[in-house]
């Protein structure tokens, strides 16, 4: 089903039966309230964020054959190297929705997906599902990725007085050098 | 296996190299050899290491994954009461025993030192598992590798997690140290580099 | 903030409202702070009754709670970014150990996570094959939970009952998988290797001796009147809650809300079995108990129906660019030779694509969001844990309780922090 009328849509793509929303980080708020009072997303299962940074900058081969599966019998798809298709901007902030209804037999679910660079803020949903306030904080302590109007942006899996964002892609992995090993 | 003139079974501990008699004395021989002064007790010492390993209090000291199959030799089927350590104390001020039982990351390595100082001595630690004594499968920014970073470890226990015979090795072994005279970890060597 | 309700269109469900912003932190009202002395314990990470290693920062009046913040991160392990850096398979085993008690789930979801973007068929043997690890695992993880929360509670004795029947389950999955926990026997595309003989004669006793045992921890614990003291109207949290705070699982069936991912949205073969989701309507703590128990009886019948429905044939799937070939065939062919090279050094590669896969794990909805860059290694890895988003329930579940209340509360939320931090 099409979710067209959310406010502030850019963009809707379907892959692996996955609806994805691509909303404008200013009407975030708007579109999280349509899609929760009007379609029934009233739970939210998970808000978390990726980094692209790097993202193409390797080929990789293409993967061969298609949705339905592999085709051995067609040649020349083979390790065709091909660079990635480059992303919007460099993080993605992926908000989960799920339709909860007691005694269901569907779970109706949907991505909105919003796009931001290194130091723009996006809105917070904590008002719109109280669910996002750890999520928000993991987002900030692991991303460094600012939400506008959080109750309470602090750390929260790292130590309180860490320096940097952890699974930012040039945050190095740490820990020890192993012997031996093609990691360093 | 002969240290100092003496056979390691003579010191009372059981666990030496079976398999392998014509190999030269490890780091565990070695560090026997150096105390040679201290191991072999008096009568009294010997009856006060009896009753030390008679009844190793353990603390609580469960973090992840090995924290559950610590939890089974308290299990009727592993039964750890038959050595008298069922008893688990909650408070470090009352525990011999720290066993750690699970990855130590850096939040974390604050709340342990302060346990292992808060216990009273004589004490023993037990890092149990692959985390604790190395750092695991976690080679990254915020697991310590290895507990003996920041306290002193008797005895490694390896696994992942450890069964818990293996766990039960691990601290008969430890049993066994204290009866030859060992003594813990903090008085031999400090932390690792 | 409270919307009117003409602009509502659709009924979100039976008696709902929408949630005004629930607060995780309850914060002591400043007249009580002036008038009255307000004692701050910390409970801290090491605590012989809280769930691993949470930290809670509890403000007291007397022995009434007025003032909770919790503090987690004591066992982040960095569990997304190693994966990042390892190949596809050998992310596979960082997955059950953040979830320690339902490690099979966690595997599953990120197995089947990573099938979905493979577009690679599963046969019918690993697929009900994982659906019965699965359901063993539930009980496991109930087992551990059942015997921990009541040893917090004082109830001493069903901790040996239920470590009797888990050292059984544990039994069994060394059977299959040669170790007791974190099995790693999920492989992408099927089962790592086949069942062995004689596995299902003693799953079979195990589930004929399974019934019985529950029935004996409901003898020590369901209507013992210290128990029920200790549970009855603790810990309350309404379906409306529960649903804005984003919980799944017992909590939320305990609460009211018949809601189970296995009935919703059916994976693995989960709709050719038959069983009923128990769903009690207090939102206590000892709904959520009889929640798990009833769910330890459920799991055990889909585990029989398993048995007798389990489909013979390959416990893998046949893409040779995925899965590695049988190995009598090193010996003959060269393709297989490369290919087992090849999957073994660099790994197989998975599409271009995102996909976000939640199955019910026992604590509740587990969800695997997997990005991929065509390449070997993963390029995000998100795990939607339970227990993280629990723990934001624990200020609203503990509203004007005493501290024994705080203690029954939180250890009926089922939390494991491994994977609450990961």
């Amino acid at each position: 089903m099409s979710y067209a009328g959310t406010p502030g849509l850019v963009e809707e793509k379907v892959a692996y039966d996955e609806t994805t929303l691509v909303v404008d980080p200013a009407r975030l708020v708007e579109a999280c309230e349509h899609l929760r009072d009007e379609e029934g997303f009233c739970f939210l299962s998970d808000l978390s964020s990726v980094d692209y940074a790097g993202w193409g900058e390797e080929p990789v081969a293409g993967y061969w054959g298609g949705a339905g599966g592999r085709d051995l019998n067609q040649p020349g798809t083979w390790g065709l190297a091909r660079k990635p298709a480059p992303k919007r901007k460099r993080f993605a902030v992926n908000l989960h929705l799920l339709c909860v209804r007691s005694g269901a037999r569907e779970a109706r679910r949907v991505r909105v997906q919003v796009w931001v660079d290194d130091g723009e803020q996006i809105p917070s949903v904590v008002s719109v599902w109280p669910t996002a306030d750890w999520l928000e904080r993991e987002v900030w302590d692991m991303m460094g990725i600012r939400f506008s109007g959080h109750p309470d942006l602090t750390r929260i899996l790292m130590d309180d007085d860490w320096e940097g964002f952890p699974l930012r892609k040039d945050y190095p992995i740490g820990g020890e050098p192993v012997r031996f090993s093609g990691e360093e | 296996m002969a240290v100092g003139g003496k056979r390691l079974a003579d010191y009372g501990l059981r666990s030496e190299r079976l398999l392998w008699p014509d190999k030269g004395p490890g780091v565990f021989e070695q560090e026997v050899d150096n105390l040679e002064q201290r191991v072999g007790l008096t009568t009294l010492a010997k009856a006060v290491a009896w009753s030390q390993t008679k009844s190793m209090w353990p603390d609580t000291f469960g973090l992840a994954c090995c924290a559950i199959e610590m939890m089974s030799i308290v299990s009727s089927r592993y039964d750890i009461a038959r050595f008298g350590m069922e008893a688990f104390r909650a408070s470090p001020r009352q525990a011999d025993l720290l066993i750690v039982s699970g990855r130590v990351v850096h939040k974390m390595a604050a709340p342990l030192r302060q346990i292992y100082d808060q216990m009273l001595e004589p004490k023993w630690v037990i890092a149990m598992g692959a985390c604790a004594s190395s750092g695991g499968m976690f080679n990254n920014y915020t697991t310590l590798q290895g507990v003996d970073k920041i306290v002193p470890v008797d005895i490694h226990v390896p696994g992942c997690p450890p069964r818990p015979e293996g766990l039960m090795e691990g601290i008969l072994r430890l049993h066994e140290k204290v009866l030859a005279g060992v003594p813990p970890a903090y008085e031999i060597r400090g932390v690792a580099e | 903030m409270a919307i009117a309700p003409e602009k509502r269109k659709s009924p979100i469900y039976e008696g709902s409202r929408i949630p005004q912003p629930i607060p995780s932190v309850l914060q002591v009202p400043e007249a009580l702070r002036r008038s009255d002395d307000i004692l701050e314990v910390n409970f801290g990470p090491n605590h012989p009754s809280t769930h691993g290693v949470l930290r809670l920062i509890v403000e007291l009046d007397g022995e009434k709670v007025v003032g909770l913040r919790a503090v987690v991160g004591y066992l982040h392990t960095g569990f997304e970014k190693s994966m990042e850096s390892k190949t596809w398979w050998k992310a596979i085993p960082f997955a059950p150990r953040m979830d320690y008690l339902a490690f099979q789930a966690n595997e599953l979801a990120f197995v089947l996570a990573i099938e979905k973007l493979l577009g690679i068929e599963v046969p019918p043997k690993a697929t009900w094959m994982r659906m019965l690890l699965t359901e063993l695992n539930r009980i496991h993880s109930h087992l551990v939970w059942l015997g921990t929360s009541a040893l917090e509670l004082g109830a001493i004795s069903p901790f040996w009952y239920t470590f009797r029947e888990r050292d059984r389950v544990l039994d069994l999955f060394e059977m299959v998988a040669g170790t007791r926990m974190h099995t790693r026997y999920f492989q992408v595309g099927g089962l790592a290797e086949d069942i062995p003989r004689g596995f299902f004669d003693e799953c079979r006793k195990f589930c004929e001796i399974m019934p019985g045992a529950v029935d004996e921890y409901e003898q020590l614990l369901t209507y013992n009147e210290i128990w029920l003291k200790r549970t009855k109207g603790v810990g309350l949290l309404s379906a409306d809650d529960a649903l804005a705070l984003g919980q799944s699982g017992p909590v939320l069936r305990g609460s009211g809300v018949d809601w189970d991912l296995r009935r919703a949205q059916p994976y693995l073969a989960y709709d050719q079995v038959d069983f009923d989701v128990p769903v009690y309507y207090n939102g206590d703590v000892w709904d959520r108990y009889k929640v798990h128990m009833d769910e330890m009886r459920e799991s055990t019948r889909i585990v029989s129906q398993a048995l007798e429905g389990m489909p013979g044939g390959a416990w893998i799937a046949d893409d040779r660019k995925v899965v590695l070939p049988p190995r009598e065939e090193l010996h003959t062919s060269m393709e297989t030779l490369i290919h087992h090279f090849k999957l073994v050094t660099e790994g197989f590669r998975v599409p271009e694509g995102e996909v976000y896969l939640a199955i019910e794990s026992p604590r509740g909805e587990f969800g695997c969001y997997l990005c991929s860059d065509g390449g070997p290694k993963p390029w995000r890895v998100r795990f939607r844990t339970p227990s993280f988003i629990a723990l934001q329930a624990t200020a609203t579940l503990v509203r004007d309780g005493l501290v024994a209340d705080m203690i029954a509360a939180v250890g009926s939320l089922d939390t494991v922090m491994g994977e609450c931090d990961r």
